[in-house]
């Protein structure tokens, strides 16, 4: 019997493996139970296919979509539909990242105490951090043109604005297959050629590795030939003539930054756009952004000058370019994005979410003085009204039929503290076309917000 | 009300099985002394067991630390109050009675006072002194009474009248009067067994009391998915309690039971080769057979009868006859489970041999090269096939696109309506896991998650593992190996069904289809569940406490 005795504690080993799996099981329902529940496949709350509870408004409660046992309910007004489309989402789950998926379990009430179980079975309200009306002005704005225009506080993390264009109406229902890709999301994960914006990375590297940047001169004759070899001028709109480093941000100096590129070499520009996070993805709110790809060679100066302002083969994604901004209004570092408006006292005190140091404070500081310089020797100041803004613009050779325009930059306003980011797809000039859209929706955008 | 009947539910459902899992593991048997055995210039040892292995390992009950002894020697067992039969099992230096040899494997019947010399030891058997029983007899009544069985009878009587009460609410007029008179009839059946028991003596009703608070659940399960099967469903429980007590019943006189089974060796191998012959296809497997109206399960019977073969007394366990006759008919079995595509059931049938055989021989490397063998087995068997394979190839990406509405399709949903159910669960019949096919059997743990709650279904796996903590621990009381090895025995079985069932249903393993011992929706499988019970209940050594053992006189007024 003795020799039983101890042979049975092979039965004990059995029941701890039971245990075992049921405290994985407790872990993951913890976990992943918002999850679980707000999948598509609980019939509980998806009628149709269709979530049937909820609500998601925007950061001033204006309502976006109503999730109803009867089918989706959006906004009456057509343009907030086709502007918020990508923040919003749509029934099918044709766009990946809008709240509708991203945030089912919230949307309907999921706590771990009482599952679905909804008492008022209205699901709960979802403020997203967006704010409507600007969106549906970057949408005018954007006027039929493919583009994209993002806008996030810098302080706070909050994305005030995200429209992607091409859309549509959600209402109409979603259309089967789109060659457009109107269920793209250009802001979170497009990549796109940066053109002259990416001169901030440069101009970045610059202030960190060359001490003697301020003895910087270039002689610009408007080809800027380099070397002997034919395709090997960087050509620029204007002579700009004798420029400083300073003066070659303002005026966009093609051939000045292929040298500068040159001297700071392949190895030290992947390192300052791998630190101010434009080689990763960002992940927010369980969102992943595309991720940027560069190719900075190191025994090619002619790619290597090319890179250098943005061209060859660098792709940068919307929503990290729109982050680095921030973090230079910040005085280096990066505050994450979120598309939720947080209604936890807890989040409250513990802030927003840093991404951590993506500039040296002085770093950042100088960047910040050249990039108002841009603005009032190059884009004009009474072009802004009200805004207090740095920014530099970009025009990106991409093949198409025109250029990519682009205006990426910040506000610096205790009350309004924005970066943003601009793009229109074969727009033209990113001075003339993208930097116009970001006024207008930057404006609306403070109008709307301060002293909120 | 939903709203507040669903606090109700957990609290009066953790008072239930706490108080019983409580008491079920703090409730400790002294073991009762069935004689003293005395070894010259050695002492004298009390026997506690009807079954004792003497010799000099460190292993053996009754241990005589002497070179000259062997490591096993005899193999003394209790043959009535006065006699005992002692075997030789192949010692070295021999055993002597009363100055004659003993041959080796065979039965010789001794007395009290009878001279054993083993390895040139005197010893000899003595029966315990009136006064020695009357100590034992007030050492055992010192042990911690089992728990009275009012208190939770009233608490499940409560949740079976809300649990009503909540179908009604959630379900309407889909509520016959066929399920409100099930539930009552349930409470009835469940008082009345209480009542009848605790009249003639009997203490211990946990095991009862968890069996009947899951088969409760059972019901709400049952009338969940279908109310038209409740009616059925009670009926099984209450063969399945019949069956119950006239196993436990039988199960007290060790003699009787040991001559049944041939006869159940013979059943068991007709019903499957039955099954073989005429089953029929259900989701893959084909582990049904209709007989007139009536479906059934074999296989879940066989189970029953699979335990029982596999036990032995302690001299069993030293005849390789015995051991081979059950291995063969292990194979047998599993042989059939396999032709008929069942892999759920032979893992647990292949399951239970492993632990049965090592419960016998203690030879583990006898049990890894089987367990080896029959997992290339296995892996041979899922190459032909294909969908087993289609299921471990599912498992860990059931939510996987391409996957989630495939082969994922069962678990995805168990989990994600299983979690709408939360902590407090949306309420009997309130679930929406019962549009999906063999919710209520493979799924039910998600069944129960969703409608009950994460805690009362934790709270049902915990009662499993609280039995099995149970067999494992009435062993140091045992009488017979026999007993111990059944509750063993079945522990193993209820634990890997309950294993492949959750875990099945929440991708911890790939679903294999097989139920939840009481709970999942089923007849066969809940007689069987009831049936099993039988052998915990024979393992039951607290005083008085079990039906399945006969009452202990009572020494003095």
């Amino acid at each position: 019997m003795r020799k039983q005795e101890r042979r049975a504690l092979i039965c004990l080993a059995l029941a701890m493996v039971l245990f075992a799996g049921l405290c994985v099981f407790t872990y993951r329902f913890v976990k992943d139970g918002s999850r679980w529940a707000g999948h598509y496949g609980n019939t509980q709350i998806y009628v149709d296919g269709s979530i049937n509870r909820g609500t998601v408004t925007d950061r001033h409660d204006e309502m976006l979509l109503n999730c109803t046992s009867d089918g989706l309910e959006y906004s009456d007004d057509w343009t907030t539909r086709v502007s918020t489309v990508h923040a919003v989402g749509d029934g099918k789950g044709n766009i990946a990242a809008g709240a509708i998926n991203m945030f089912a379990g919230q949307l309907i009430g999921y706590d771990i105490l009482n599952g679905t179980y909804d008492t008022s079975a209205h699901g709960k309200t979802i403020q997203l951090t967006i704010d409507a009306k600007a969106n549906r002005t970057a949408y005018n704005a954007l006027d039929g043109r493919t583009g994209t225009v993002g806008i996030y506080n810098w302080k706070t993390g909050e994305i005030m604005c995200m429209v992607s264009t091409p859309s549509f109406d959600p209402a109409e229902g979603a259309p089967e297959d789109s060659e457009e890709s109107i269920y793209f999301n250009n802001f979170l994960s497009g990549a796109m050629t940066p053109g002259s914006i990416f001169k901030l990375v440069t101009a970045a590297a610059v202030i960190d590795n060359m001490p003697d940047r301020d003895k910087f001169s270039f002689e610009c004759d408007g080809v800027n030939q380099y070397g002997d070899n034919e395709g090997t001028e960087f050509r620029d709109i204007d002579e700009h003539g004798e420029v400083d480093f300073r003066q070659a941000l303002a005026v966009s100096c093609n051939g000045a930054f292929g040298e500068l590129s040159r001297e700071l070499g392949g190895r030290t520009l992947k390192k300052t756009t791998d630190k101010v996070g434009l080689s990763k993805s960002l992940e927010f709110d369980g969102i992943e952004t595309a991720a940027g790809s560069f190719k900075f060679p190191t025994d090619d100066d002619i790619r290597l000058s090319w890179a250098g302002i943005g061209q060859g083969q660098d792709l940068v994604n919307p929503c990290t370019m729109m982050v680095y901004m921030g973090a230079i209004a910040n005085g280096g570092e990066a505050v994450k994005p979120t598309l939720i408006k947080s209604t936890s006292f807890i989040d409250e005190i513990r802030g927003p979410k840093t991404l951590g140091e993506y500039l040296e404070v002085s770093t950042a500081a100088e960047l910040k003085d050249m990039m108002k310089n841009n603005v009032v020797e190059n884009y004009g100041e009474d072009n802004f009204p009200g805004l207090d803004i740095y920014a530099k613009s970009g025009t990106a050779e991409t093949g198409g039929e025109d250029s990519d325009a682009w205006f990426v930059g910040f506000t610096d306003d205790e009350e309004a503290p924005y970066a943003f980011v601009v793009w229109v797809k074969e727009g033209g000039s990113g001075a003339s076309v993208a930097a116009p859209i970001a006024s207008r929706v930057l404006q609306a955008l403070q109008a709307n917000n301060y002293y909120e | 009300m939903t709203t507040v009947f669903r606090w109700l539910f957990v609290v009066l459902a953790a008072y239930i099985l706490l108080i019983a899992i409580v008491s079920l593991l703090t409730s400790r048997a002294t073991p009762e002394i069935w004689g003293y055995f005395m070894v010259e210039d050695g002492g004298n040892f009390p026997i506690t067991h009807w079954e004792n292995v003497i010799g000099r390992s460190k292993s053996t009950d009754l241990n005589i630390p002497l070179v000259t002894v062997s490591n096993n020697q005899a193999i003394l067992s209790r043959y009535d109050a006065e006699h005992w039969v002692l075997k030789d099992i192949g010692s070295e230096n021999g055993t002597f009675v009363n100055g004659q040899q003993l041959d080796a494997n065979k039965r010789y019947m001794i007395g009290s006072g009878d001279e054993i010399v083993m390895g040139g030891v005197y010893s000899t058997v003595a029966p315990p002194s009136i006064e020695e029983s009357k100590n034992n007899e007030v050492m055992r009544r010192m042990d911690k009474e089992p728990v009275a069985p009012w208190k939770i009878l009233l608490a499940i009587t409560a949740f079976q009248a809300m649990t009503v009460v909540q179908l009604l609410l959630s379900m309407g007029e889909e509520i016959t009067v066929g399920v409100v008179a099930s539930f009552m009839i349930l409470t009835a059946v469940m008082w009345a067994y209480v009542s009848f028991f605790k009249a003639r003596g009997r203490k211990g009703f946990e095991m009862e009391m968890i069996a009947f608070f899951m088969s409760t659940i059972n019901l709400a399960v049952t009338t969940s998915f279908n109310p038209t099967d409740t009616v059925k469903e009670l009926i099984a429980l209450l063969i399945g309690v019949a069956l119950m007590i006239f196993m436990c019943v039988y199960l007290r006189d060790l003699d009787r039971t040991r001559k049944l089974r041939p006869a159940l060796l013979v059943l068991a191998i007709a019903a499957l080769f039955v099954n073989l012959a005429f089953g029929r296809a259900e989701f893959g497997a084909t582990n049904w057979i209709r007989i007139g109206s009536m479906q059934m399960q074999p296989s879940e019977i066989v189970k029953v009868a699979f335990i029982v073969l596999g036990a032995g007394t302690l001299e069993e366990l030293y005849d390789r006859r015995n051991t081979i006759m059950y291995a063969l008919f292990s194979l047998y079995c599993l042989g059939c489970l396999a032709l008929m595509n069942d892999f759920g059931t032979a893992l647990i049938f292949f399951t239970t041999y492993l632990v049965v055989s090592f419960l016998r021989s203690g030879d583990f490397s006898k049990m890894v090269l089987t367990g080896v063998g029959a997992a290339a087995m296995g892996l041979m068997a899922l190459k032909f096939r294909p969908h087993i394979a289609s299921r471990f190839a599912a498992w860990g990406h059931v939510w996987d696109a391409g996957i989630v509405d495939d082969a994922g399709y069962q678990q995805t949903r168990a989990m994600s309506m299983g979690a709408g159910g939360g902590l407090l669960g949306l309420g009997a019949g309130n679930g929406s896991l019962k549009d999906v096919v063999a919710s209520n059997t493979d799924l039910v743990f998600g069944f129960v998650t969703e409608d009950w709650g994460y805690i009362i279904a934790v709270l049902l796996v915990l009662c499993i593992i609280t039995l099995s903590l149970f067999a494992v621990m009435s062993i140091v009381a045992g009488r017979s190996t026999f007993y111990t090895i059944c509750a063993c025995g079945a522990a193993t079985m209820f634990m890997v069904q309950t294993m492949l069932n959750v875990f099945g249903s929440i991708d911890l393993f790939p679903l294999t289809g097989v139920t939840f011992p009481f709970v999942s929706t089923g007849g066969t499988s809940m007689v069987a569940s009831w049936a099993m019970l039988a052998y915990f209940k024979a393992a039951d050594m607290r005083r008085n406490a079990s039906l399945a053992v006969n009452r202990e006189e009572v020494w003095y007024a």
